[in-house]
């Protein structure tokens, strides 16, 4: 072979040698995960909130048979809305878009929906007064990333010096992680949260996070909700998985998506046959979820500022108008833990009113009564399908989360916001990223 | 990219002290299997987007390399290189873009052929090797909490890169290349955060990076 043969076939060689792996592992790259998925069972899911929409959002997407049983009136999980209480649409649930970088973002973008920037100014109810800052700033502890012991919020701040007069300053602070202070683990949460990538700005739908669901996700799934199906059991004993609900109505399929919140599963209304391993019940155990509700006052003049922090009956106060186009004059009081148990407590509607403008009164000098003109209480703790508000990282909680989100005999699958493991749970997306995520895993297991 | 342009400037200076100087163009196909996980979930979760995110697959590349002079058959030098690849994709109100920049700095090991296989010359490339990730929506960057949306990565690549040369004049020689690469771990924890907006829930935080290429360089002797 002279030498000029030898470096064409050396080039052609060796040139066919680079590109034709390159064409072949390019034909085996699809775009996307599963592209064939092959699967004529039928799947069902177990409550329609946003990750149960979504579940079957993306089954459908993948044509997959599905069917979805919500136990209650309506769709739509923890998020929620009244019209005509005020001049623009309520959230009674889920309210904020808990920052940019997320699923529900790139939903909101692409379909247009309309959001603001909450970045509303913070005032205190601090020792008898509302004042614009704290002698010292207690969120800095409950943001530090090293050193923090496995305990409450509350025992966190006093072993930092936080004396009583900042009590409900921690409230609102746990608050706003759907917790009473007493409960929630200041290190357990940051060690929870270690994954959070999702930014953290606020944002406030113009019209409602429930109509954004609707809108944007359930409108593709609407005709395979069955509402007011309660689940008492889950046989997945045998080969075909059988799903009875309260009125002894069986259903069958070959795989189940459990959505419902985490009270739901640790309070046994759902029995399953045969029973959870004991593992994944002592880990259901662990995720706290606290008693939650909103209360709305409208009000016929603006006294009061945009955020208040800090009061003993409810320990977060927000200006609802912020981010509406409307303006109303709507405060929402956002109450959690054992001030929600208390309200709760009181019997009635008037009897939780009376009690917010009480102590707004006393904080702003009787305006509150004195203007006055209606309330809408949405207590979620006593709603028989959710009991409480989102849930949280309680002390001891380890790796509870990840227990109780496995798979259980590739049969159940785990989703919502209490199953999410990367950082996000207590949101919808985060309830959403948990709705595909368990697709994945039914579709892979389904696959092996 | 400082690097690589200063390198560039250098480039007739340098030819005084140098036995060869390059630079080099090429087409550079990369496979990055929890890169492409990142993005057919994204693809996987977002069935309102019709129009999928391509896959990083298909770039470009430039480089430079200076090697020392050397009797010997081996030779050595260091290599500055720079890639890039984008994914596009373009639905209604949403026209998403990942761009992806790797830039290398290492070293050449170089052994020229004698005899009948004279103008034969394989390259061995140990590099350090660094990405940036960024994400455009609506040709804007994306940013949120007012910063841009970003993944870093750094990991080692060892590259095998052959080529053949032709005479075009005095010390100016022509040569088309071949070249694979491998990465072993790229570490770049932000990625999935950047592509798919979760951290953990479905990639690693790092990738191995196979690619291989097909160019021309220039060398000046």
């Amino acid at each position: 072979m002279d030498r000029r043969k030898f470096i064409q076939q050396t080039a052609l060689l060796s040139i066919g040698g680079l590109l034709l792996p390159s064409a072949l592992l390019s034909s085996c790259r699809p775009d996307t995960l599963f592209e064939d998925t092959s699967f004529q069972g039928k799947v069902i899911i177990i409550g329609a909130g946003a990750a149960g929409l979504y579940a079957g959002y993306i089954l459908k997407s993948k044509g997959i048979d599905f069917q979805i049983l919500e136990a209650a009136p309506n769709y739509g999980g923890r998020t929620g809305k009244i019209t005509g209480f005020a001049n623009f649409p309520i959230d009674t649930g889920a309210q904020w878009m808990h920052g940019k970088n997320s699923i529900v973002s790139d939903i909101v973008e692409q379909s247009d929906t309309q959001i603001t920037l909450d970045d509303s100014s913070e005032k205190y109810w601090f020792n008898n007064q509302i004042v614009s800052s704290l002698p010292r700033d207690i969120n800095e502890i409950f943001e530090e990333e090293e050193n923090v012991p496995d305990v409450s919020f509350a025992d966190f701040a006093v072993q930092n010096g936080y004396g009583d007069e900042y009590k409900n300053i921690v409230e609102a602070i746990a608050g706003d992680s759907g917790a009473d202070a007493s409960n929630i683990s200041a290190y357990w949460k940051i060690m929870e949260e270690e994954n959070w990538s999702a930014g953290d700005d606020d944002f406030k739908f113009e019209e409602t996070f429930f109509d954004f669901i609707e809108k944007q996700i359930a409108i593709h799934v609407q005709d395979q909700i069955q509402l007011n199906t309660a689940i008492k059991q889950i046989d997945y004993s045998g080969s075909t998985i059988t799903v009875t609900d309260n009125n002894s109505n069986v259903y069958t399929a070959d795989k189940v998506i459990i959505t419902v919140p985490i009270t739901i599963l640790k309070s046994g209304d759902i029995e399953f046959v045969p029973a959870l391993p004991t593992e994944k019940t002592t880990a259901f155990s662990k995720i706290g979820m606290d008693a939650g509700m909103k209360v709305f006052l409208k009000f016929n003049t603006k006294f009061f500022d945009e955020n208040i922090f800090g009061g003993n009956i409810c320990a977060s106060y927000s200006d609802d108008s912020i981010g509406k186009v409307q303006d109303d004059n709507i405060l929402l009081a956002f109450i959690m833990g054992q001030q929600a148990e208390y309200l709760t407590s009181l019997g009635s509607d008037s009897a939780i009113t009376n009690a917010l403008l009480q102590e707004l009164d006393t904080m702003y000098n009787g305006q509150a009564t004195a203007s006055f003109v209606a309330s809408h209480v949405q207590n979620w703790t006593t709603n028989p399908f959710v009991r409480g508000a989102y849930s949280f990282s309680t002390v001891g909680m380890g790796d509870a989360r990840k227990v109780a989100s496995e798979t259980v005999a590739k049969k159940l699958y785990f989703a919502g916001e209490a199953m999410n493991i990367n950082g996000h749970h207590q949101t919808v997306h985060g309830a959403i990223e948990t709705g595909y995520r368990e697709v994945i895993n039914l579709i892979t297991d389904v696959r092996k | 990219m400082r690097a690589l342009f200063l390198l560039l400037f250098l480039f007739p200076f340098l030819d005084t002290q140098a036995q060869e100087i390059e630079a080099d163009l090429s087409y550079k196909y990369m496979f990055a299997s929890n890169w492409d996980k990142a993005i057919q979930t994204y693809n996987f979760s977002r069935p309102f987007l019709t129009e999928k995110q391509p896959l990083f697959m298909h770039g470009m590349n430039g480089s430079v390399s200076y090697i020392f002079k050397s009797e010997n058959k081996f030779k050595q030098g260091i290599n500055a290189s720079y890639s890039h690849f984008s994914s596009y994709a373009e639905n209604v109100n949403f026209v998403n873009q990942y761009n992806l920049h790797f830039f290398n700095v290492g070293y050449v090991l170089r052994h020229e052929s004698t005899g009948s296989l004279k103008g034969l010359c394989t390259d061995f490339i140990l590099s350090a090797s660094s990405s940036a990730l960024f994400r455009n929506v609506n040709e804007e960057p994306f940013i949120y909490d007012e910063v841009r949306s970003i993944a870093f990565g750094i990991g080692a690549d060892l590259s095998i890169k052959t080529s053949y040369s032709f005479n075009l004049k005095n010390n100016i020689r022509l040569s088309p290349f071949i070249q694979i690469g491998y990465t072993p771990y790229l570490y770049s924890p932000n990625t999935e955060a950047v592509i798919n907006q979760t951290t953990g829930l479905t990639t690693p935080d790092f990738t191995g990076v196979f690619t291989s290429q097909i160019g021309v360089k220039v060398r000046v002797r």
